[in-house]
């Protein structure tokens, strides 16, 4: 039973990790980005790439820097230039960023499964409660915590904190009191990048790599963001627990319908709530 | 578009299906613009919803899978005549989609794509697991039996007339739609489109009539199901997946919605596109994600706005500033 609520607990923190560079974007950008995902698995890739040649440790430093440069790079010439259109235009364009960093990534790394191993420092197992867990898994699920920890208290203390909620709220008037919303927007589509490059290098370890990975990890991603309440990272951080939890104990107690779960729940929250259950905007 | 000029592009329209299919001898060929034609009304329904209500549905998969799926299933039961079968698929998913439509389209924005995603995507894992009803993640084949509507069913799936059928519904449909739209029926969910809550205040329902545009695009979708299990005989999982929607979604913006036959062009365009690309080179996913990209940001009316202007400018003085122009300006800031 404890490693049912362990496992959701570590796939929990990873939905974390991606949902909150999700939630963060959309909160300046107000973008859907379906690119997230491939984003997510890119990090995954390059984490691969990097641990193979030095070692892990420098692959879980660099690749969010990476991702970070290629996040500032889309909200530069991306999401800037396409402010003004219509929300399903720029949809359309992540949609088209998916297309290109799925071809590339089939291009560079091939289409067959790969798989990284678990660092030597963090390859042993603890016994709780009289199961067997592998310590990587207590590390997933202390990074998960840290990254919500750590950007709840930037933005709740920090100046840019502060202009980052001022301007997800009214990006207009922020910028009318002087702050740059574009260097801001810049900076928290860089950072979010970096987070699901993050997400990516530190699920390899533990999921395999497959240019598939993508698209398991989005959906799972849009549904808790839309549960979260889109832009809220509250809401994202309840609703990534919650999904993992459904996912974990949903395959013991309801095997057949457990794969439905997740969506029956947005459903019935959708129709509950379109906002959300922390949102106050659609 | 006056009646004349509806009427006689509409004939000359089955003029050319009957015309082109007898004239391409190759079957590839026609087998091609088949499944071109079939994904073209499936983009035509989702374009319709679009166009029409401003929503963009990421699911509408379901409903081109569950045809064929419903179809495939009362044809293994053997209780129901074929033709029985093809109008319960047609009408029951219309009748699901206006109830579905009832509840979903109260709900706004972002979060309707996200509500239709999670729908599709319930269908399609539903499908690729229960093995015993939809033969799980294999699919399952679509028993025709020998007669369909009276003809010979080998006759109807020969390469020629399975073209001029498709063609032939798109063409219809398309009549039907526009003269349906052309309407009372058209105006109001324009004026709900374009302003909830002022069409609420001057006395329209707002909820029917989006459920009932709902319910036709997903009629339209499921016609493109039921002629795709009769041009391939098969139904899959894949025919339900997400990536399927999206796809369609970007074939209805590469054609545009400004007028109605543009997700049909978009649809034609992309697939033949993709066939010619396939051939040729490895890369057609990050080709046609740079296509996407360029075409949404140079071009946000898609193809068919861009003939559509071109066309205009020929042959019409434009004037200075557009009234509906100003009024969208307007209306979209306040």
């Amino acid at each position: 039973m404890f490693i049912h609520v362990f496992n959701g607990l570590v796939y929990g923190a990873l939905l974390i990790i991606m949902c909150s560079g999700l939630a963060l974007i959309y909160g300046l950008r107000r973008v859907v980005n379906f690119a997230h995902g491939s984003l997510y698995m890119l990090g995954a890739y390059i984490g691969y790439s990097v641990a193979a040649m030095t070692s892990f440790w420098i692959a879980i430093v660099a690749v969010p820097m990476v991702m970070a440069t290629l996040g500032v790079a889309l909200d530069r010439w991306g999401f800037r230039l396409l402010q003004d259109r219509e929300p399903l235009a720029v949809v359309l364009v992540t949609f088209g960023l998916l297309f290109i960093i799925e071809d590339l990534v089939q291009t560079v790394w091939g289409t067959s499964n790969l798989t990284v191993s678990t660092p030597t420092a963090l390859a042993f197992s603890v016994d709780i409660l009289g199961s067997k867990i592998p310590a990587y898994r207590i590390g997933v699920i202390v990074v998960g915590l840290s990254v919500a920890v750590s950007l709840t208290a930037w933005l709740r203390y920090s100046r840019i904190g502060l202009f980052v909620r001022a301007s997800s709220t009214d990006p207009t008037t922020t910028s009318m009191q002087g702050v740059n919303t574009d260097t801001l927007s810049a900076m928290v589509v860089g950072l979010g990048t970096a987070l699901a490059g993050l997400a990516g290098v530190i699920a390899a370890p533990f999921l395999s790599l497959s240019p598939s990975m993508s698209s398991d990890v989005i959906i799972d991603s849009f549904v808790v963001v839309v549960i979260g309440g889109l832009g809220s990272l509250a809401g994202a951080f309840i609703a990534a627990l919650a999904l993992g939890m459904v996912h974990a104990l949903g395959a013991v107690w309801l095997p057949e319908v457990s794969v439905l779960l997740p969506f029956l729940l947005m459903a019935a929250i959708l129709i509950w709530r379109p906002s959300g259950i922390a949102g106050s905007r659609t | 578009m006056t009646n004349a000029r509806l009427l006689l592009s509409t004939a000359m329209a089955l003029v050319f299906g009957t015309v082109a299919a007898s004239a391409i001898a190759s079957n590839l060929v026609l087998s091609l613009m088949t499944q071109a034609t079939i994904l073209a009304i499936f983009a035509l329904g989702v374009g319709l919803l679009l166009r029409q209500n401003g929503m963009v549905s990421f699911g509408h998969a379901l409903y081109y899978g569950t045809a064929g799926y419903v179809v495939a299933i009362l044809l293994t039961t053997r209780i129901v005549s074929v033709e029985l079968a093809i109008a319960a698929a047609i009408l029951g998913l219309s009748a699901f989609a206006f109830i579905i439509g009832l509840v979903v389209v109260r709900v706004p924005g972002v979060a309707f794509s996200m509500l239709t995603l999670a729908l599709g995507q319930m269908a399609y894992l539903t499908a690729s697991r229960s093995r015993g009803l939809t033969g799980g993640a294999d699919g399952m084949s679509v028993e025709w039996p020998s007669t369909l509507f009276g003809l010979s069913s080998a006759a109807i799936v020969q390469p020629a007339s399975i073209f001029t059928l498709a063609w032939t519904v798109l063409v219809l449909l398309l009549f039907l739609l526009a003269v349906v739209l052309r309407g009372r029926f058209g105006s109001i969910t324009e004026a709900i489109r374009d302003n909830e809550e002022r069409a609420r205040f001057i006395g329209i329902n707002t909820v029917v009539p989006r459920a009932a545009l709902y319910a036709m695009s997903a009629a339209v979708t499921a016609i493109a199901g039921v002629l795709a299990s009769l041009n391939t005989g098969f139904v899959s999982p894949e025919s339900l997946h997400w990536s399927l929607s999206g796809m369609t979604l970007m074939m209805v913006v590469v054609g545009g919605t400004r007028v109605l036959w543009g997700p049909a062009f978009g649809a034609a365009v992309f697939f033949l596109a993709k066939d010619m690309l396939g051939e040729h080179a490895q890369h057609w996913m990050a080709a046609f994600g740079i296509a996407l990209i360029v075409i949404v940001v140079f071009a946000p009316e898609g193809l068919s706005g861009l003939i559509h202007r071109l066309w205009r400018q020929r042959i019409v003085r434009r004037p200075i500033v557009k009234l509906e122009t100003v009024y969208q300006t307007v209306s979209r800031r306040g």
